[in-house]
């Protein structure tokens, strides 16, 4: 049945994604209301909650931010990006993805209109958002009824579905771009450019009075002009048809060029607007150092990742160290209201801490979670270069096998290493500007400490690979790092013994912004990482490739 | 002359799938050897065994003296390898990746390499993945020639490329074997090994079933010749001809599907007798010839194993 036609193929293919996305996005509304329980103890701390938040009020309106739903909708704000990448993705891959496989080639060699192949995956693509729409709308509504929210089951699914029309623009905004550029990758980079100028636009009525004019011209606006899970404020219906009405009109333009185009072709542009004619080239890039060998290849694959991936280490490390003196009072008062998220920052934190400094260091701890997830990123290339057979003619060549694992590991490695230093270098300069005093060495064992967690979790991906496929191999690092993070955060809360808490490689980082490096800690997981990775190595050596 | 590639009883299975059982063959140096398969025949598995990309369940796979798996990196300063599914980086340009190539192998002649990027005009400054099927082959032919190797090992080298290139890589390959060096070539295509190669061994099932001169090659060719004619003619005329070795009426007696072996002569004199329609030739696949030449084989060995 889900073969009879292309809507149904293509709603097959999204089957995984559906639950997945759909039911992770869920939890990601779901995970606010469970903590906000915690901090609406008394009236003061329902007063010092929006007062906290009103700090925050460029990121998203604080509307009823002392209520679940309200609380809800306004920390989901900022993760708007997050819940937008998978119609990025989708919207970008759906036509041009297709082309670039030359799967579509296929498709229409078979007596069917090109506009009804595209009219029935984009059918298929909306169909997938609004399911996903529904799955965090339910999720969202037994997330209330659990954590004592006021709103109803109508007001959870006429949440899901603003947030499925917000997705199905973006899918749109991709579907279009991706009809101008010749691969899905920068149609993919093109719309999340565009996200984040959509997402600045939104932001400036809140910073700059008499500006909502310029807000206007961004979708995210009109997302935001509905809340749902606020019972006292509602949805706003005239915003979700404005946003029904842009996915239709970007979606529809996307199909009706494509139907006009060259397949595997883009749109033709004005002349003044086209790059120049390229000529045939023979020259080779002689001078080139990422060509010499196969470490300096793999530091060039890493490179572009790598940076973003910095950005985004070091710039919430300095974010934090920025905001943390900020609130300090107003998060001191808060939290001498709530027991359970002081015990929470003190499992992240430190038992003995000052609540700021354990506040820091507890945020402090997410950056090797960061650096683990940028190492498990990596893992998937190295298995997918293996899989689809991009390391044979590397093995033909005369370089022992040995060599070319080391030398991605050791690119790894490096990137890691200058994460981590400009995290320090970004951290204790934003503590220099703010006047936050931070012990030097504590600060360089925190950022210089997620080094070995880093390499650890690659390590034992290397040896994973050596059994396991792609797909597996990276599901298993990624379950890996969610039950460390769970043992170690939550696993002190339910009284898990010692024992346990020791097999998270958390465990081993500690809390070094307070009380440093514990060098025999170190010492330790430097040493499983070691013997991880030569039981990786020797695997590696010995196995059949590609099999 | 001395044998380049000696390969002794050599097995490799995956699992429950086959792979390759005992197969034994001498490839000499400086010869062109086809090695002749239908698809999934082990052709493949053979030669990833011999790059030590696979390790072998059994039997002994060397390269000039050398075992294939434990001393693989000296063997590889000697090859020059085709994948029979390149994959390659598809963010590099052709050129990056050719220097890339150039270097793991320690450097290479860049007058020559830009020779062969000449020769088969390849535009080496595009993305391998903007690449035609024929130019991503042509990548992967000059990075296998680029540093005049002793040893060619080519799985299904010319899939994908035009005539005018194959004829370039048949040039090569003629130029290779002139220069005194040996190429191991596999092929399902009968009419490209039987151009360039001067010896051939045949796989079928993982096992070798045969090996010899390429004129082996030609005893086993076979093609088909359809005749329709606008009268119904007797079939009975064309079964005593010289070269023909079935015969199939067709359209109740207005056609004949003749299977050939040599030359058409006789039957198109024969032919000419009737009123012709339309008459056409064709050349079957290998699996379509192997069927044919090897069913008979499998009959007697049925027949004999009934006996006993």
């Amino acid at each position: 049945m889900w073969l009879s036609s292309v809507f149904l193929k293509t709603l097959r293919d999204y089957r995984v994604a559906i639950l997945g996305w759909g039911i992770g996005m869920g939890l990601v509304v779901v995970s606010p209301m469970a903590g906000v329980g915690m901090l609406l103890t008394t009236p003061q701390a329902r007063e010092e909650l929006i007062s906290l938040a009103a700090t925050f009020a460029w990121n998203a309106d604080v509307v009823a931010v002392d209520t679940i739903g309200g609380y809800a909708t306004f920390k989901i704000g900022i993760f708007i990006f997050l819940i937008a990448v998978w119609p990025l993705l989708a919207g970008s891959r759906m036509l041009r993805g297709e082309e670039d496989r030359g799967s579509l080639d296929v498709l229409l060699s078979l007596p069917r209109p090109r506009l009804r192949v595209a009219l029935e995956k984009l059918a298929a693509m909306w169909s997938a958002l609004f399911a996903m729409g529904l799955l965090i709308g339910l999720l969202a509504y037994g997330g209330g009824w659990k954590f004592g929210g006021d709103f109803g089951l109508g007001d959870a699914l006429l949440f899901g579905l603003n947030l499925a029309l917000i997705c199905a623009v973006i899918g749109g905004v991709a579907l279009l771009i991706s009809q101008f550029t010749q691969e899905q990758g920068p149609a993919a980079g093109w719309t999340a450019g565009l996200l984040l100028v959509f997402i600045v636009l939104d932001m400036v009525h809140r910073v700059i009075p008499n500006s909502e004019w310029i807000s206007r011209f961004s979708p995210i606006y009109y997302y935001n002009l509905s809340k749902p899970l606020v019972p006292s404020h509602g949805a706003n219906i005239g915003a979700m048809l404005v946003l029904l009405a842009l996915a239709l009109v970007l979606s529809g333009a996307a199909v009706w060029l494509f139907a006009r185009r060259d397949v595997g072709g883009t749109v033709p542009l004005p002349r003044w607007l086209r790059l120049p004619e390229r000529r045939t080239n023979r020259a080779l890039p002689v001078g080139d150092w990422s060509l010499r060998s196969v470490y300096a290849r793999s530091l060039g694959m890493i490179a572009v990742p790598a940076f973003w991936w910095t950005l985004g280490i070091a710039g919430f490390a300095t974010w934090m160290v920025v905001v943390v003196q900020q609130m300090e009072a107003r998060l001191s008062e808060l939290l001498s209201s709530s027991p359970t998220m002081i015990n929470l920052i003190k499992n992240m934190g430190s038992g003995d801490a000052s609540l700021t400094a354990g506040f820091l260091s507890a945020m402090f701890v997410l950056l090797p979670l960061f650096l683990m997830a940028f190492a498990v990123t990596q893992v998937n290339h190295w298995s997918a270069d293996e899989q689809d057979g991009r390391l044979e003619l590397v093995l033909a060549t005369p370089q022992r096998r040995l060599w070319v694992l080391l030398g991605r590991f050791a690119a790894l490695g490096t990137a890691t290493i200058l994460i981590s230093v400009i995290t320090l270098l970004a951290s204790a300069g934003a503590a220099a500007a703010t006047g936050l005093h931070l012990d030097p060495g504590n600060l360089a064992a925190a950022t210089l400490g997620m080094i070995p967690l880093g390499l650890l979790i690659a390590a034992i991906g290397y040896l994973a690979s050596g059994w396991l496929r792609t797909a597996a191999d990276t599901g298993l690092l990624s379950f890996v790092l969610a039950i460390w993070f769970f043992v170690s955060f939550i696993g002190p809360e339910l009284k898990l013994p010692d024992a346990t808490l020791r097999l998270s490689a958390f465990y081993y980082y500690g809390t070094p912004l307070l009380h440093g490096l514990q060098l025999t800690s170190v010492l330790g997981v430097v040493a499983v990482t070691a013997l991880a990775l030569s039981l990786g190595a020797l695997r590696f050596i010995h196995k059949d490739i590609g099999v | 002359m001395a044998a380049i590639i000696e390969v002794e009883r050599l097995t490799k299975n995956y699992g429950d799938k086959r792979g390759i059982a005992e197969v034994s063959f001498q490839v000499e140096e400086g010869e062109v050897f086809g090695f002749l398969g239908p698809n999934g025949a082990g052709k493949t598995t053979t030669i990833r065994v011999l790059m030590a990309l696979l390790r072998a369940d059994a039997g002994s796979a060397r390269i000039a003296g050398l075992d294939c798996w434990k001393q693989s990196l000296e063997i590889k300063r000697l090859i020059g390898y085709i994948p029979g599914e390149p994959a390659l980086d598809p963010n590099l340009t052709g050129g990056q990746i050719l220097e890339y190539f150039a270097h793991l192998r320690g450097g290479v002649d860049q007058s020559y390499l830009k020779q062969l990027i000449q020769r088969f005009d390849l535009d080496t400054s595009r993305k391998f993945r903007q690449y035609s099927t024929g130019n991503k082959r042509k990548v992967v032919l000059i990075q296998a020639f680029m540093h005049r190797p002793r040893l060619l090992i080519l799985d299904e080298p010319t899939s994908g490329l035009d005539p005018l290139n194959q004829q370039e890589f048949d040039r090569m390959i003629k130029e290779a074997r002139d220069e005194g060096r040996t190429v191991f070539l596999s092929s399902h295509i009968l009419s490209e090994v039987e151009k360039i190669c001067t010896r051939v061994g045949i796989i079928r099932d993982g096992s070798l079933v045969r090996i010899g001169d390429v004129a082996e090659v030609k005893a086993i060719k076979r093609y088909e010749i359809t005749i329709t004619f606008a009268t119904a003619i007797p079939a009975e005329t064309f079964k005593t001809l010289d070269g023909v070795v079935e015969v199939e009426t067709l359209n109740d007696g207005h056609g004949v599907r003749l299977a050939m072996q040599g030359p058409a002569d006789s039957v198109i004199k024969a032919a000419a007798h009737y009123p012709v329609v339309s008459l056409t030739s064709y050349e079957p696949s290998l699996e379509d010839i192997f069927l044919r030449y090897y069913e008979a084989d499998d009959a007697r060995d049925k027949e004999a194993h009934d006996v006993a």
